[in-house]
């Protein structure tokens, strides 16, 4: 499981990686401008003012291109004759008898033939497209025919593979296609050093910047950092899991094998031979299981990889993954991390047998005892774990990682406080099921109690298990109640009007000017707001936000505020609309720490960066990136951006507003560049990406009661197994199939709703920890903890379904016994 | 003019060139004429105008581009010293290319433009009245090349761009043509600014900064500017030459920089016309001779059976001009003129073995030269291979002593060459 959402997270990176390398090239620097782009000029410029030869202008945006992906794809708009150096894509493959991928009539067609593409070869096999067929090229909603005039064929699989998202057209296609004209979305350069960008510099207008192709690179990838991180923390959860099996297995395998070892140390052997004969044993399984998840690993990492890079493309940004790859480096850690975890587990078994002096290896009792004797040290070691959790979780400004590993103490320590606990739990329930249940009921929980080394495991198991289900289960749980409230709060308009998203959580393009108008002016519609989204890059910061201008707010008042400037009152946006400052989402003021009240903001205009001071800090939880309201007069004149890519409407009272949404949809009718949304309807839209969203949650906490049933299973084999003679003897003595059968069921009922019940306070430590701790440092998100029994219930029932379910098999197996045989054994 | 020829064949390979974005003569594998072929207008010309009319050139607005033609270059050849006699030899060309005629282009355009074209589609009309600064069909290509004579040193370069958003482009009034920061822009009635640099980190700083002023009225090649290529109307191009052109500025080269000063001759040729059947190039001659006489010379060499010495299959269609120093023009024809090869020199880079020394009799005006290059090796290894340097004459003309400088061009002598063409 880790290996397959290492393998996912890695695949989707990469696929990110190699397409924007795709597009650097050999840059080593570029020119970046505003949320508009760069002025075409600026080219001009730096090859006929400044002279500056390797420099190639950009403009790409993301389009859909339903014959060839279902998945978002960059167009790139390139220009031909500044590409050589940067881009070899168009150069003829190595050794290729006929030179390249490209004849000149492709490329003179490529020039000339307006919305003409090029596109890689193997995605065009893939999806059945040949050279000369008409694609539709969809951007924000307006559909373009464009024609294959080109197929490329790169040398390298890593090529091939970074083309697979790129569709290239010509530079002035795509200015026309992403109605782009004049502008430029950046320029690449090379460049041996700063200096010699010296003449460029000089000669940019003030929302124009030179950074370095490495930098920007990394601002996007950041986003994803913190969700790709919590997806491998929750495997590691599995990894703990694991563990528990691990060291159960491996005692099992030492007590079944004591008389052997007795015989062995008898014989001569020491206690280091002992100690690496059982670890080289653990090895060896370790070695061979991890092989075998290794394969299931990558068989799971080609299901996981589509739920992450949906993800990804919902919330972040357009990454088209062809595929899953299998780095050797990722295989590696893979072992690395199965085999190192077993050798963990395995060692304290290991040193349990080489330390037993020979004639009590024959003794189960030993262990038995130690273990009782261990008891007052697990509640102070749980103590001490809980307490360097609690620690690692308040340290101020820690960050993501320092709260997973306090999340994992936490859970670990839980695990500890498993055997005192069974002990404890188990003497006090003896009366009531001995009342009960007779002889049986008294026999259960002794029997329990007297093989608490083993049995404490295997509830130790179960416990963690289900409590990662309660905790993940109430987190996504709350996190769709505060979502939920804030979408029902923030959406007061009852009409939405914006072109259609090429990807779910982001608003690409704009609104046809038309559009705008029209919907501004519908009879029936009291108050129009609008909003345009871009994405900058904070200076301040290096994040890259959403800037949103606004003309009033869509919540009507209703929005909450985590912070107002105390001068304003509760409402800020009276200054907004006047020009006096920003609001800025919560999101950016967690993630960068920022004091109360927040300083100023520093903002990219098209006049070089502004300063403008934060009048408040809205809640926010469509983007963990951070968003920021800037007054929309205010936004028109110092980015000199008249798009508008939203408008929200509120119809007047008392018009039916389903007939005035149906009237304007009606106007819109046969527009593929205008979607017209209820209220309603968005907001189920938005509810669907988040559950989107939380579908590889789902699939990861199934996966982690499967691995915790399997390993319940086991341990309650083995334990039965082991008391085959003592079964054997209490059937010779008369005990029915039928007893049998009662008294294995009772035990690992019991066994599980110990694990139930410690289940619960640790599943309620969990989801706190996920709630107001990792979230809050992952994504800025502060959540209102949503509380509901059925999460308990739930995880109660499935801790003793799993266990009672998992008596099933050893009953059998015991109930169909020889007793005769049973007790010969020895 | 025999320069129309090869440079279609040029302008071709500049696509061919820019894509592969290295020189083709690595690929010897490819069999060249395919990529020519592969360019849809080339030979055909279909769509593109003609130059059919003699005496139709007229000024200042013949200065700037005909876009319409499928072919035109401005190209600039001089002799320079410094004050203490140290020569250099310079050749600055920008050519044209439409790869697509204008009206074909736009009619694209209206079709492509949107899918839907429903009634109300504001976007439909738009795109198509509103097309890219970028989209263009014109096609600019510059080489550069400096003659560091006394060092035996020779800076060749290229470079290639679109013909739009202000990177390349050329305009008649005012009078400039240029390719990114090369550029020939009018400073003053009759004087241009020619200016262009390579920042090459090979060969240094590699630079050229001249006023060149005009001292003597244009002049039109062939019919009163109509230059005849072939049998076929309009298979032809328009022609005329600034000779005499006084220049001075500098020269900068291997971290140098000279003050010079000099004579400069400038081309400015527009067509569409197709290559003769069998040719695989062209060798063209511009002398400036010092007592005020000037002679240009191309002739087209056919493949079979030359061997590249001799010239012993030219064409009807050579053709040749004498402007005698009180300005009288005297049209040559094939027959006027021999031009025999005294010498060659074998490219080490590409093999190609060119003439490096010439006989050149002109009886008709009286004239006897014998010449060689500057410094043998100017052959420029761009997108196509060809020798193009200064070159020096000594000689008679009517029995008295003259000597001239000036530029030879040399293509399809190259392996590579011969087989594109």
């Amino acid at each position: 499981m880790m290996v397959s959402i290492d393998l996912a997270n890695g695949s989707a990176r990469r696929a990110f990686a190699l397409s924007t390398d795709a597009i650097t090239g050999k840059a080593t620097h570029r020119v970046a401008g505003g949320p508009t782009g760069l002025d075409e000029a600026v080219y001009r410029d730096i090859r006929v003012a400044a002279g500056f030869s390797p420099a190639a202008p950009v403009v790409e945006g993301y389009v859909g291109v339903p014959e060839l992906s279902g998945q978002p794809l960059r167009l790139v708009g390139i220009d031909p004759f500044a590409e050589p150096p940067f881009r070899d894509y168009f150069a003829p493959a190595a050794g290729g008898a006929n030179g390249g991928s490209l004849d000149a009539s492709a490329l003179t067609t490529f020039l000339t033939e307006p919305n003409s593409l090029i596109i890689s070869a193997d995605a065009a096999a893939e999806a059945g497209i040949a050279l000369g067929d008409t694609l539709t090229v969809n951007v924000a909603g307006r559909e373009i025919a464009a024609r294959v005039v080109g197929l490329l064929r790169p040398a390298d699989d890593v090529s091939r593979r970074a083309l697979g998202g790129i569709v290239f057209t010509d530079i002035a296609s795509a200015q026309e296609m992403l109605d782009l004209r004049g502008r430029l979305s950046h320029i690449d350069l090379i460049a041996d050093d700063e200096a010699a960008l010296a003449p460029i510099a000089a000669l940019l207008p003030p929302d124009a910047s030179i950074e370095t192709a490495a930098a920007r690179q990394n601002a996007v990838q950041q986003m994803t950092a913190a969700f790709e991180f919590n997806l491998s923390a929750l495997s590691l959860l599995a990894l703990v899991v694991g563990m528990f099996l691990i060291y159960n297995t491996v005692t099992f395998s030492v007590i079944q094998r004591r008389p052997l070892f007795a015989v062995l140390r008898m014989l001569g052997a020491t206690g280091g031979q002992l100690f690496a004969l059982i670890l080289g044993e653990a090895v060896l399984l370790a070695l061979l299981g991890s092989l075998l998840g290794l394969g299931l690993g990558v068989l799971l990492g080609r299901g996981v990889v589509g739920l992450i890079t949906q993800t990804i493309n919902d919330f972040w940004f357009a990454v088209n993954v062809q595929g899953v790859s299998v780095p050797p480096s990722s295989l590696i850690r893979g072992l690395a991390v199965g085999v190192g975890a077993a050798l963990l587990a395995a060692i304290v078994p290991a040193i349990e047998a080489a330390r037993t002096a020979p004639q009590s290896t024959l003794r189960r009792s030993t262990l038995e005892s130690r273990i009782r004797r261990l008891l007052p040290w697990l509640v102070v070691a749980w103590a001490a774990l809980t307490l360097a959790g609690a620690a690692l979780l308040w340290l101020r400004g820690g960050g993501l990682f320092t709260a997973f590993a306090g999340l994992f103490a936490v859970l670990i320590a839980a695990a500890l406080l498993a055997p005192p606990l069974t002990d404890v739990f188990m003497r006090l329930v003896a009366p009531l099921t001995g009342r009960l249940l007779g002889a049986l009921g008294r026999l259960a929980p002794r029997d329990i109690i007297r093989s608490l080394s083993r049995t404490s495991i295997a509830v130790a198991a179960l416990m963690t298990a289900v409590s990662v289900i309660v905790g993940v289960s109430i987190m996504v749980g709350s996190f769709r109640g505060t979502v939920i409230e804030w979408l029902d709060q923030t959406l007061q308009a009852d009409i939405y009007v914006s072109p259609p998203n090429v990807t779910a959580n982001r608003v690409i393009g704009a609104l046809a000017a038309d559009a705008v108008a029209t919907a501004r002016t519908w009879p029936g519609v009291a108050r129009a707001v609008s909003s345009h989204t871009v994405q900058v890059q904070l200076p301040q910061f290096g994040r890259l936000v959403q800037l949103v201008a606004v003309d009033g707010d869509v919540s009507n008042g209703n929005r909450p505020y985590a912070w107002v400037r105390p001068d304003l009152g509760d409402d800020p946006w009276p200054a907004l609309m006047a020009g006096e400052g920003v609001i800025i989402s919560e999101a950016l003021a967690l993630k960068e720490n920022l004091p109360t009240p927040p300083p100023d903001i520093t903002l990219p205009t098209a006049g070089g960066p502004r300063d403008f001071p934060v009048l408040a800090v809205f809640y926010d939880y469509s983007s963990d990136q951070g968003s920021v309201f800037i007054g929309d007069a205010t936004y028109r004149t110092l980015w000199d951006d008249a798009r508008v890519s939203a408008v929200g409407l509120f119809v007047e009272p008392g018009q039916p507003v389903d007939e005035v949404t149906a009237a304007l949809a009606a106007r819109f009718a046969g527009r593929s560049d205008v979607l017209v949304q209820s209220n309603e309807a968005l907001r189920r839209g938005s509810l669907e990406i988040f559950d989107r969203t939380f579908a590889i949650t789902s699939a990861l906490r199934l996966l982690a009661i499967i691995v915790a049933f399997i390993g319940v299973l086991s341990a309650l084999l083995s334990l039965q197994l082991e008391r085959a003679r003592e079964l054997g003897t209490l059937r010779a003595t008369g005990m029915t199939r039928r007893q049998l059968w009662g008294l294995t069921l009772l035990e690992t009922g019991l066994m599980g709703a110990t694990a139930g019940l410690m289940a619960l306070p640790v599943g309620y430590a969990l989801a706190w920890i996920l709630v107001y701790v990792i979230n809050v440092r992952s994504f800025g998100w502060t959540l209102t903890m949503d509380l509901r029994p059925e999460y308990f219930i739930q995880a109660l029932l499935v801790a003793v379904g799993a266990a009672l379910l998992a008596g099933v098999y050893p009953s059998i197996r015991v109930g169909n016994m020889e007793i005769a045989s049973a007790i010969r054994e020895e | 003019m025999k320069r129309l020829w090869w440079v279609i064949g040029i302008i071709g390979l500049v696509v061919v060139g820019l894509v592969v974005g290295r020189p083709l003569w690595a690929r010897d594998a490819a069999p060249p004429a395919a990529s020519l072929e592969a360019l849809p207008p080339a030979g055909s010309g279909e769509g593109f105008a003609r130059a059919t009319e003699p005496n139709a050139i007229a000024f200042p607005r013949d200065l700037g581009p005909h876009d319409d033609y499928q072919t035109e270059w401005w190209y600039y050849t001089g002799n320079l010293q410094t004050a203490d006699g140290r020569p250099f030899g310079f050749q600055f060309t920008i050519f044209r290319r439409a790869l697509t005629p204008e009206d074909v282009l736009s009619a694209d355009l209206a079709d492509s433009a949107d899918l839907r074209g429903s009634s109300e589609s504001a976007q439909s009309a738009q795109s198509a009245d509103q097309s890219s600064s970028w989209r263009t069909e014109q096609v600019y290509l510059a080489h550069f090349t400096i003659s560091d004579i006394a060092a035996d040193a020779f800076y060749p370069a290229e470079r290639f761009s679109r013909g739009a958003a202000g990177l390349a482009g050329a305009t008649a009034e005012p009078y400039r043509v240029w390719l990114e920061d090369w550029s020939v822009e009018q400073v003053a009635p009759g004087q241009v600014r020619l200016r262009a640099q390579t920042g090459d980190v090979a060969t240094g700083n590699v630079a050229l900064d001249l006023l060149l002023t005009e001292t003597r009225p244009p002049v039109l090649h062939g019919d009163g500017g109509l230059s005849q290529k072939g049998p076929e109307r309009g298979n032809a191009s328009y022609y005329y030459s600034l000779i005499g052109q006084r220049a001075a500025g500098t020269v900068a080269v291997g971290g140098e920089r000279f003050d010079v000063t000099g004579l400069a001759w400038k081309d400015h040729e527009w067509s569409t016309s197709a290559l003769s059947e069998g040719a695989v190039g062209w060798d063209w001659v511009s002398l400036q001779m010092d007592d005020g006489g000037a002679l240009m010379l191309f002739e087209i060499r056919s493949g079979a059976g030359d061997d590249g010495r001799g010239g012993s299959q030219t064409r009807p269609y050579n053709a040749g001009t004498y402007v005698a120093p009180d300005g009288t023009l005297t049209h040559l024809t094939q027959g006027d003129w021999t031009l025999e090869v005294t010498d060659t020199w074998t490219s080490p880079t590409s093999g190609g073995e060119y003439p490096a020394g010439w006989r050149i009799s002109v009886p008709s005006v009286g004239l006897e030269l014998r010449g060689r290059p500057q410094m043998a090796n100017q052959e420029l290894n761009v997108s196509t291979v060809y020798w193009e340097g200064a070159v020096a004459f000594e000689g008679t003309r009517d029995g008295a002593p003259v000597s001239a400088e000036g530029y030879i061009e040399l293509t399809g002598y190259a392996g590579s060459m011969a087989g594109r063409l």
